[in-house]
């Protein structure tokens, strides 16, 4: 038993004990099964050994099929640490944010949302592909549950696409990473299901069957993450699920996939990588823009913030295949920074969406001038969404830009000062860069259209009490509300104004992965120099 | 094992082949009759009656052979059929009888629940 | 880097080279950002507290005040503060375990005479307009308050990150924070459409600029491994790049500056760019005079001025001659705007964007210090304009249009503001002796004193410029000869609360047509009374005003030396240049060999033997810098004249040559009118705004829907048609399901029977 095990048990107790208990329980357990994993998670923050973000702490085995080589590991590294940090967070304030919006059927919603949580935990701290893997897909039976039995109208379709889709994908990684299974009992005749081994071996493959192995697990992961082209499911999903869902998608979920990425994608294949680096980075740059564009002509807002993740999610990918430092941990910085400011940005839409029952730019407008409080945190989201410096959104994206510019051979040829490899260049950068033209347009659009304007008074006001058809104005946020985005406001401020011990957490992981790139990049950019030397 | 079986025992000679086929053909003729029966009639209670039919004549099938084998697991098989059968006569039968209160008909075709 | 620190600060600090300050500030001075971010926060307090009264304006002011003191007070210590002074460690990412390089951003500050000055002004100007806006957004006192003094002090913080940063980094917070703030008040009047539209549209304009300083952020960091002012000049002025390669000749100082400058070019309101500003117009006064006049609309020049080495890096000036001639050619265009304009604030954010245009023309013709006085100068001139127009906007319910006011100045209460106009207009105009016409004519001597060699078609340039300052003298004294003088005469706005959140602009309602004699019969009998500037919004003018009158003798503050105060500062910052026919801090006598070199200390391997040597131009056989004197007052003249003969009323007022007696006829309706459509195409601003949403915004907007449907229907449609799949293949088999138990039945058996016959077949083949 490990801290870990303990963060993840915890949770799963608590579940149970939800289903066990009577209806009227369900609430206060879920809150208090959400609170108490902070205390462990703030034990296990302290006690890190950040210099060493690189090596698995925390680490405990609990032998399962010994014969297979299956075991229940444990141990997280300083990135896996922080995704868990940012999920035990955002527990709490899903939960809590519920409070007003789920009237019924109480222990359904917050079993599932509570056992949710320690899949969650459970993927960031496998050391155990199999156990990965089981955290991985048992994540999608929670969230299919609230978004079908929770969602808004159109939620069996949403449901089922999200689970469908994102299911299938993951079956494709499964075969990319059962692929790698068989290839180390091949090399070395015994079981194993240790992900650094298997690393250790997967990377020793011939550059065909690394680019078959990427495939495949990038197939799996894209999907989740979501990169364009498969990211249909993504808006569908988020606009039809409860609040407290889209937070958690957004906040988490959609983490896997980036996290699957970063751990076993570049972990496993780092040839290949290399060699489809362009091609990822291409399909994310489509994705920022495309998915950017898309949200500028949307009437739901909440849509238009699911599309922005798409868009946002771009960064993060093209912060991971820039291989370099400064991208990687752009990307993993990222990847809690979106957390935050987007997890927010649905919460927000939540507690409008509770007040008038619309989320149509056509129905809601003036909020500023009915709910001065509400507004207020919304543009102050929003900004942490478009990047603005001092926020958080800023430093993420700009290292994910600077990385991808850095990322040149022809930098390395040249012998810059600020040169790192990989296979991108400034033209990457200048064409993602984009994406923040297009993000300032879209979310200031909304703000335009939802914050400011002359005051509308949509149908479903006066904060679902019957009365709601004079003219009473919907009252403000109350402290609760208040409570909860002014805990994820000052993580925003916070990781805005002081990144850096944030990021000197996570140099050593992402350092520790791109150990094996530095000969290969250097190899190439030799090849590279070489054949130019002959031109 | 099974000689030396047959040297203790005081079990009577095995059946000819040719008494043997006597016995199938009437088996395969019983059973035929039952299989006809039931493609061919409407009425559930007829075809309840040809599947018993197509049950006895397996039954003999098995008892003959067990014969000609000097075997008796053949024969402790059809006393377990004819046990299930008489059970699952009973199980049908009131089957086919709440079936017949909720349509008035015995007709097979009046059923079609399972199209897809 | 490093090792380059022990070499240079003697070289530089004597040589007309950029000057590094290499020592370091006093931490204090990082109360000029701090104070204002305690406003910021204190006036959230306020509102939480739902304070209702003056005070969170009140705050404000004092602690913009503690600013101006603190800048005073860094600005007295003089050269021995220069340095940098760091606060805290913001962001901090290494390249690699085995690599120098790192992404060092600190909250440092870095402090020269260019940041000096800067703050100077900004602090100073920041507690005038605060106190101007104590009053005149005081009907929206409680939470709007709150709102507006919160994004003020913001403002402020953000424009001192911007302008004391000591590195790329820190500056682009400031940079785009000052974008959120000028945001946040331009859609001060949320409720108005055309607010939000317009601070939507400075937003996302500027945003485009940005992704410029961003990719020039990105590039510097590539070639010079560091971000950070110091070791980056230090890198600069030896002509190296982080790895000791030489950047001269390459593509370091042409791309980089140009992609600087197209994020200049976005926050000043320069060419392709300057569409937001007039439209920011929306915003309150106050704010138009802080934010879109003084302060952050001269970011842009803040930030050429601060990059100059780099800029100068270039022997053939490639980026300098686009800042030139983009500068000179805004200026021009948006005079032309101006000629038919009727909105008097927007008149003046013309105006600005025509200034503008002078200070980066300036800068390109290698000008700094011209620049830089005329950044300072136009600061306290413009302010003086927009608080001016605020007063009488304030008082006249929102009225702009120049049609529908005339003699204001003689109205109860107004006499201060009609005051304070003219000191503004002349200084504006250049009439001699006014800091305008001082720091105005630095930049029109300079295009002549640069040789064309040096930058390509300079003397075109300047005769560009001169033709602008003409008009400006016409358009400025238009104004002032229509609405402050004259007989008395007004129509309120649409906005009789008397400020101007009303339901938009009598601009957009009216000004397509004339206004006939009973209309304004009417308009005169409503009841309405103006609304005459009380003691903040009069003490806020008079003291600018006395501002803009002193400033003027700076130009005189060692002028032997360094060509006025601000080339003293300018000498002791990175924009230090010698620039011709003013090189080497005296006044060279004309034709003096001008020696342009941009570096310090070359790069040996680099050489800069091939430079030419090129001499100082002339204007009519003189030195510019002398005739300039003479050259620009007549000119200012001839516009002065020309607008009293157009415009101005009868009497003294109108020189003697005014004949106007009605607000809404003028001498220049005769003359436009044969002018045929140009007007009405000015007017309408040469709808450039309509070409931009024609060829940009329409087609991204269809290009959005069509990826939208194409999301929807194709790529989605994709995905539901693999998962139809299945449930296609289902329909196939489906008749096989009859529902009829003989179907079942008879399949069964035939199943039977085909395999019994395979079963069979099998065994007699083996």
């Amino acid at each position: 038993m490990s801290l870990l095990h303990l963060l993840i048990l915890t949770p799963l107790t608590f579940a149970v004990a939800i289903a066990l208990a009577p209806a009227s329980r369900a609430r206060t357990i879920a809150t208090i099964g959400c609170l108490v994993p902070i205390g462990p998670m703030l034990v296990a923050l302290f006690n890190f050994d950040y210099s060493r973000g690189d090596l698995l702490q925390f680490a405990a085995n609990i032998d399962w099929i010994p014969q297979m080589g299956l075991s229940l590991g444990v141990g997280v590294d300083s990135v896996s640490l922080l995704l868990i940090a940012l999920t035990i967070l955002l527990g709490p304030i899903c939960v809590i944010g519920s409070y007003s919006a789920i009237q019924d059927n109480h222990k359904v919603f917050y079993g599932w949302l509570t056992g949710l949580q320690a899949a969650m935990v459970g993927v960031f701290a496998a050391t155990d592909l199999v156990g990965f893997y089981i955290s991985f897909e048992f994540t999608l039976l929670p969230l299919y549950v609230l978004i079908n039995l929770f969602g808004s109208s159109n939620r069996k379709r949403a449901a089922t696409k999200f689970f469908l889709y994102t299911f299938t994908g993951s079956i494709i990684a499964l075969a990319g990473l059962v692929y790698v299974v068989l290839h180390h009992r091949g090399i070395e005749g015994a079981w194993t299901f240790d992900i650094p081994t298997l690393a250790s071996t997967a990377m020793k493959m011939s550059a065909g069957e690394q680019a078959l192995v990427l495939l495949a697990l990038m197939l799996g992961f894209a999907v989740k993450v979501p990169l364009f082209p498969v990211h249909t499911w993504l808006p569908l999903a988020h606009t039809e699920a409860p609040t407290a869902g889209s937070v958690i998608l957004a906040g988490v979920l959609l983490k896997l996939g980036t996290y699957g990425i970063y751990r076993f994608v570049l972990g496993f294949v780092p040839e290949a990588v290399i060699a489809y680096a362009p091609l990822i980075a291409v399909l994310s740059i489509v994705g920022i823009i495309y998915a950017g564009l898309i949200c500028w002509v949307q009437k739901d807002v909440k849509k238009l913030v699911a599309y922005s993740s798409v868009s946002h999610l771009g960064f993060c990918v093209l912060g991971l295949v820039a291989l370099n430092n400064i991208g990687l941990t752009g990307s993993v910085l990222y990847m809690i920074n979106h957390g935050l400011s987007t997890g927010a940005l649905f919460l927000c839409i939540g507690m409008v969406y509770e007040r008038f029952h619309t989320r149509s730019m056509d129905e809601l407008g003036g909020l500023a001038g009915t709910m001065p409080i509400w507004s207020s945190f919304m543009v102050f989201f929003v900004m942490a969404s478009v990047g603005l410096p001092g926020l958080n959104g800023f430093v993420s994206e700009f290292m994910c830009i600077i990385g991808t510019f850095q990322s040149s051979p022809a930098w390395v040829l040249e012998g810059r000062a600020g040169a790192a490899g990989g296979s991108l260049g400034p033209w990457f950068a200048f064409a993602a860069g984009f994406g923040v033209i297009v993000a300032a347009m879209y979310l200031l659009y909304m703000t335009g259209r939802v914050i400011w304007g002359t005051p509308k008074h949509p149908h479903g006001h006066g904060n679902g009490h019957e009365d709601g058809h004079g003219h009473t104005p919907p009252s403000d946020l109350n402290t609760r509300e208040i409570g909860l985005l002014s805990v994820l406001a000052v993580g925003c401020l916070v990781l805005g104004l002081y990144p850096t011990p944030v990021i000197e957490a996570i140099e050593p992981s992402v350092e520790r992965t791109l150990a094996p790139y530095q000969d290969l990049l250097e190899a190439r950019a030799q090849a590279l120099m070489l054949t130019e030397g002959e031109g | 094992m099974l000689d030396l079986f047959l040297a203790q025992s005081a079990f009577p000679q095995a059946m000819g082949q040719g008494v043997l086929a006597h016995y199938l053909f009437v088996s395969a003729a019983m059973f035929t009759l039952g299989l006809v029966g039931f493609l061919t009639r409407r009425n559930l209670i007829i075809m309840f009656l040809c599947t018993e039919m197509m049950f006895q004549a397996a039954g003999i099938a098995l008892v003959a052979f067990s014969r000609y084998h000097l075997n008796y697991d053949g024969q402790t098989f059809v006393i377990f059929v004819l046990t299930v059968a008489a059970a699952e006569a009973a199980l049908a039968l009131a089957l086919v009888v709440f079936l017949f209160r909720k349509r008035d008909s015995l007709s097979a075709e009046a059923w079609l629940e399972m199209k897809g | 880097m490093t090792m380059f620190a022990g070499t240079l600060p003697t070289l530089l600090a004597a040589a007309d080279g950029p000057f590094i300050a290499t020592g370091s500030a006093p931490q204090w001075v990082a109360l000029m950002p701090g104070l204002p971010l305690l406003g910021a926060a204190l006036c959230v307090l306020f509102a939480c507290l739902n304070v209702k009264s003056k005070l969170p304006g009140y705050a404000t002011v004092a602690l913009l005040a503690g600013g101006f003191v603190t800048a005073l007070a860094a600005f007295l210590q003089g050269p021995d503060g220069y340095g940098v002074a760091t606060i805290f460690r913001w962001i901090h990412a290494s390249i690699g375990a085995d690599a120098d390089a790192s992404i060092t951003a600190n909250f440092g500050f870095y402090m020269d005479g260019l940041s000096m000055l800067w703050m100077l002004f900004v602090t100073g100007l920041a507690t005038v307009i605060g106190l101007y806006s104590t009053e005149y957004v005081a009907s929206d006192k409680g939470l709007g308050y709150c709102r507006f003094f919160f994004a003020f002090n913001l403002f402020v913080f953000s424009m001192a990150s911007l302008v004391m940063a000591d590195n790329l980094l820190l500056l682009f917070l400031g940079w785009e924070g000052v974008g959120l703030c000028s945001y946040l008040l331009i859609g001060y009047f949320y409720k108005k459409p055309e607010a939000v539209a317009a601070a939507k549209k400075a937003f996302i304009i500027n945003r485009i600029g940005d992704l410029g300083l961003l990719m020039a952020i990105g590039a510097t960091f590539v070639v010079f491994g560091t971000l950070e002012f110091r070791p980056l000049f230090e890198m600069i002025a030896q002509g190296v790049d982080g790895k000791g390669q030489a950047i001269g000749h390459t593509w370091v100082v042409v791309v980089i500056p140009l992609l600087l400058t197209a994020g200049a070019f976005g926050k000043s309101a320069q060419l392709f760019f300057y569409v937001w500003l007039p439209d920011a117009m929306e915003g309150p006064t106050p704010v138009s005079a802080l934010i879109h006049a003084a302060t952050m609309v001269t970011a842009g020049v803040y930030l050429i001025a601060r990059m100059f080495p780099l800029y100068a890096a270039d022997d053939a000036m490639v980026a300098l001659t686009v800042v030139a001639w983009c500068g000179a050619i805004t200026a021009f265009w948006a005079a032309t705007i101006e000629f038919a304009q009727y909105d008097i604030k927007r008149i003046m954010g013309y105006s600005t964007i025509s200034q503008l245009g002078f200070m980066f023309a300036g800068l390109g013709l290698l000008g700094t210090t011209g620049a830089v006085f005329h950044v300072f100068t136009h600061a306290f001139f413009k302010a003086t304009l927009f608080l001016c127009c605020g007063a009488v906007m304030h008082g006249f319910g929102g009225q702009l249009s120049l049609r529908r006011l005339s003699g204001v100045m003689w109205m109860k209460g107004f006499g201060i503001t009609g005051v304070c106009m003219f000191i503004g207009c002349l200084s504006l105009s250049g009439v001699p002796f006014t800091a305008g016409f001082f720091s105005k004519d630095m930049i029109l001597a300079q295009a002549f004193a640069t040789p064309d060699e040096m930058i390509g078609g300079a003397t075109f340039i300047g005769l560009l410029l001169l033709l602008t300052a003409t008009m400006t003298a016409y358009y400025t004294f238009r104004v002032f000869f229509r609405v402050f003088v004259g007989p008395r005469h007004f129509e309120p706005g649409e906005d009789d609360h008397g400020h101007d959140d009303g339901l938009g602009h009598d601009a957009h309602a009216h000004h397509h047509h004339n206004p006939t004699e009973e209309e304004e019969g009417d308009a005169l009998h409503t009841g309405f009374h103006p609304h005459a500037p009380g003691w903040a919004m009069n003490g806020a003018m008079v003291l600018l005003a006395v501002g803009t009158i002193l400033v003027a003798s700076l130009y005189f503050v060692n002028k032997k030396e360094d060509h006025g105060w601000a080339g003293t500062m300018v000498r002791h910052s990175t924009a230090a240049y010698p620039s011709p026919g003013l090189a080497h801090g005296k006044d060279k006598p004309a034709a003096t060999t001008v020696e342009p070199l941009p570096l310090g200390a070359p790069a040996p391997e680099h050489g800069q033997a091939g430079k030419p040597h090129a001499k100082a131009g002339t204007f009519l056989g003189q030195d510019p810098f002398k005739i300039m004197y003479y050259v620009s007052a007549v000119l200012g003249l001839i516009g002065i004249l020309a607008a009293a003969w157009f415009h101005a009323p009868k009497g003294a007022w109108g020189l003697g040559i005014g004949n106007r007696e009605l607000p809404s006829k003028v001498r220049m309706d005769a003359v436009a009118a044969r002018f045929g459509p140009i007007p009405k195409w000015a007017e309408n601003k040469w709808y450039v705004d309509e070409l931009y949403h024609a060829i940009i915004v329409k087609p991204l907007l269809v290009l959005s829907h069509v990826f939208h449907a194409f999301d929807k229907l194709v790529i989605d449609g994709l995905v539901d048609l693999v998962g139809a799949l299945p449930r296609w293949l289902g329909t196939l088999l489906r008749p096989s399901q009859s529902g009829v138990l003989h179907g079942y039945a008879t399949g069964m058996v035939a199943g039977s029977a085909v395999l019994i016959v395979l079963v069979v077949l099998v065994a007699m083949w083996s």
